[in-house]
């Protein structure tokens, strides 16, 4: 037999969603949560995440029960890895009982996936859900930094997921039935969509989404979302462009 | 260089196991060194289709498991020069085979000057259909003209490009071939049936080939003949430009897409 390595020990950068509490209070959480999830429930299913406790290290164990918080998270069938405190050893900590890490999560990943971004080499990532859209779900102080779309030129296969994060999708290429292409901002395909295309997902209400053929399974801008049995059947086949407008989700040919 | 194709689809009974017998079988016709592979453990039937189950002694698991040689274990085919089966078991299930193991014997029939492998995959989506794909250099995506098997295609063609080794490895990705099988022109013309455009339109990867819905692919089934050795019947011709288009000729015509014209009598009685 050769001597062949069977494990290597290796230092490594990855991206990981994160999410920022900003309350102690379950309900608020669960609520928000949910609404969140129920966007993109393929997307966000068992996605590992870092869960953000700095903003509550002012209160005390008494004041809340840390595991239970992480508790609510799995309950939406995300995946807690670790909990992230600005100081390790403070008091929270000792209750948490998953791994800590410290210091500011958020802008570490935020640089490293522009740094991901400006290499050109932002490929897919339906197996790899761990890029950061940290804080915001229960936040909403997302910033949108410019950055080069998302650009995929084949199709998009039924099952499949793609996250365009804080950025535009351009797929050149049909997206099949049952595969979801999600963006912070706007999604263009040139070519007919058949999945489910979810744009805004971070609350930006004024992203579109455009298609040079409209046979969605789910059409969303900014959690405002219509199934296919609610778009006009003139509309179906069509190249058409969906947007909110007073709240409101529009469908209009192009 | 040996290439390794699978035949896969994500649905059951669309034609695989037909499909790998009568590709593997047409290609060592045309003097290529190959060998067809049932990754379906547990229900194997690809020896049934190639006529050979009574010479089944070792199988893919005893391979994987290093119980039996290479030698030991490949049947060589009666009819062809260059073919050999390499049979699933009956009585292990899909766990027994594992990654390392199958890419052991790959190796072996590598370094047996091996041309082409064929991958005859199980249905699903699940760890034994990976399996079978996981090597793939070329795919054969073995369709009917029916909504759910199109779905399942555009399914396993999403797999391919995220978990066979060429993805894994960031190699070039696994060419795809549509093979539409069970086609039915008639059924098409009724709207009962997708045609050969909406197939490929929903799809979007090239057209290896469309092999019409006919008896004799049950009866040489039966017999353990792959249907690509009756030159007379249309599924066999269908098969034989197949394997044309697969080694190069890609712009010949298709044919058999056009319901046959009624005759005088079936048209008096509709
Ligand atoms: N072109 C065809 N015309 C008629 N019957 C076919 C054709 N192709 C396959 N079949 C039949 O369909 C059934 C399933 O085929 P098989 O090759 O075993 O599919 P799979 O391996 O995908 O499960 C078999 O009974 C086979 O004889
Ligand atoms: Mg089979």
């Amino acid at each position: 037999m050769s001597s062949k390595a069977g494990v290597e020990l290796k230092g490594g950068m990855y991206t990981f969603m994160s999410l920022k509490l900003h309350t102690s209070d379950t309900d608020i959480i669960n609520q928000q949560l949910a609404d969140k999830v129920q966007q993109a429930p393929a997307f966000f299913k068992n996605t590992p995440v870092v869960v953000d406790f700095s903003a509550l290290e002012a209160l005390t164990d008494e004041q809340f029960d840390a595991n239970e918080l992480i508790e609510c998270v799995r309950r939406h069938k995300l995946v807690p890895i670790v909990a992230s405190l600005s100081n390790k050893s403070s008091p929270l900590g000792d209750s948490i009982a998953i791994p800590l890490i410290e210091g500011s999560v958020r802008s570490a990943a935020t640089q490293k996936s522009t740094e991901k971004q400006s290499s050109q080499e932002q490929t897919e990532e339906q197996n790899e859900p761990s890029s950061a859209i940290e804080g915001s779900t229960i936040s909403r102080e997302v910033e949108f930094i410019v950055k080069a779309p998302l650009f995929i030129n084949k199709p998009v296969r039924s099952g499949q997921q793609i996250y365009a994060r804080e950025t535009d999708l351009i797929i050149m290429g049909p997206v099949g039935p049952g595969a979801e292409v999600i963006a912070d901002n706007n999604i263009h395909i040139y070519g007919p969509l058949r999945g489910r295309a979810l744009c805004g997902v971070s609350g930006n209400a004024s992203t579109r989404i455009f298609c040079t053929s409209l046979e969605a399974e789910l059409v969303s801008v900014a959690g405002s979302f219509r199934m296919l049995e609610t778009i006009p059947p003139e509309l179906r086949g069509k190249p058409a462009q969906i947007w909110l407008e007073d709240g409101k989700l529009r469908i209009e040919p192009l | 260089m040996t290439k390794t194709i699978v035949v896969t689809s994500g649905k059951g009974g669309v034609g695989k196991t037909t499909t790998s017998a009568s590709i593997a079988t047409g290609l060592a016709k045309r003097g290529y060194k190959t060998v067809v592979i049932d990754f379906d453990v547990g229900l194997r039937n690809l020896d049934l289709v190639m006529g050979c189950e009574r010479r089944v002694v070792y199988d893919l698991v005893n391979l994987v498991n290093q119980e039996s040689s290479l030698h030991q274990t490949l049947i060589k085919d009666k009819r062809i020069e260059n073919l050999y089966i390499l049979p699933a078991s009956q009585t292990r299930d899909k766990d027994a085979l594992t990654i390392e193991g199958i890419a052991r014997v790959m190796h072996k029939l590598k370094k047996s000057d091996f041309d082409y492998i064929i991958c005859d995959s199980p249905a699903g989506i699940e760890k034994g259909a990976k399996m079978a794909l996981y090597f793939a250099d070329e795919a054969i995506v073995t369709t009917n003209p029916e909504v759910s098997s199109v779905r399942d295609s555009d399914r396993i063609l999403g797999i391919l490009q995220s978990e066979s080794k060429r993805s894994k490895m960031n190699e070039e990705p696994v060419k795809e071939h549509l093979l539409i099988t069970r086609y039915n022109p008639g059924r098409v013309k009724d709207g009962q049936m997708l045609s050969v455009d909406d197939i490929v339109d929903l799809l979007a990867i090239p057209l290896l080939g469309i092999i019409p819905e006919s008896p004799t692919v049950l009866d040489c089934s039966n017999e353990g003949k792959p249907v690509i050795l009756d030159d007379d019947s249309e599924a066999g011709q269908a098969y034989s430009d197949a394997i044309d288009r697969l080694l190069g000729e890609i712009t010949k015509p298709h044919r058999f897409m056009e319901a046959p014209k009624k005759g005088f009598l079936s048209r008096l009685f509709g």
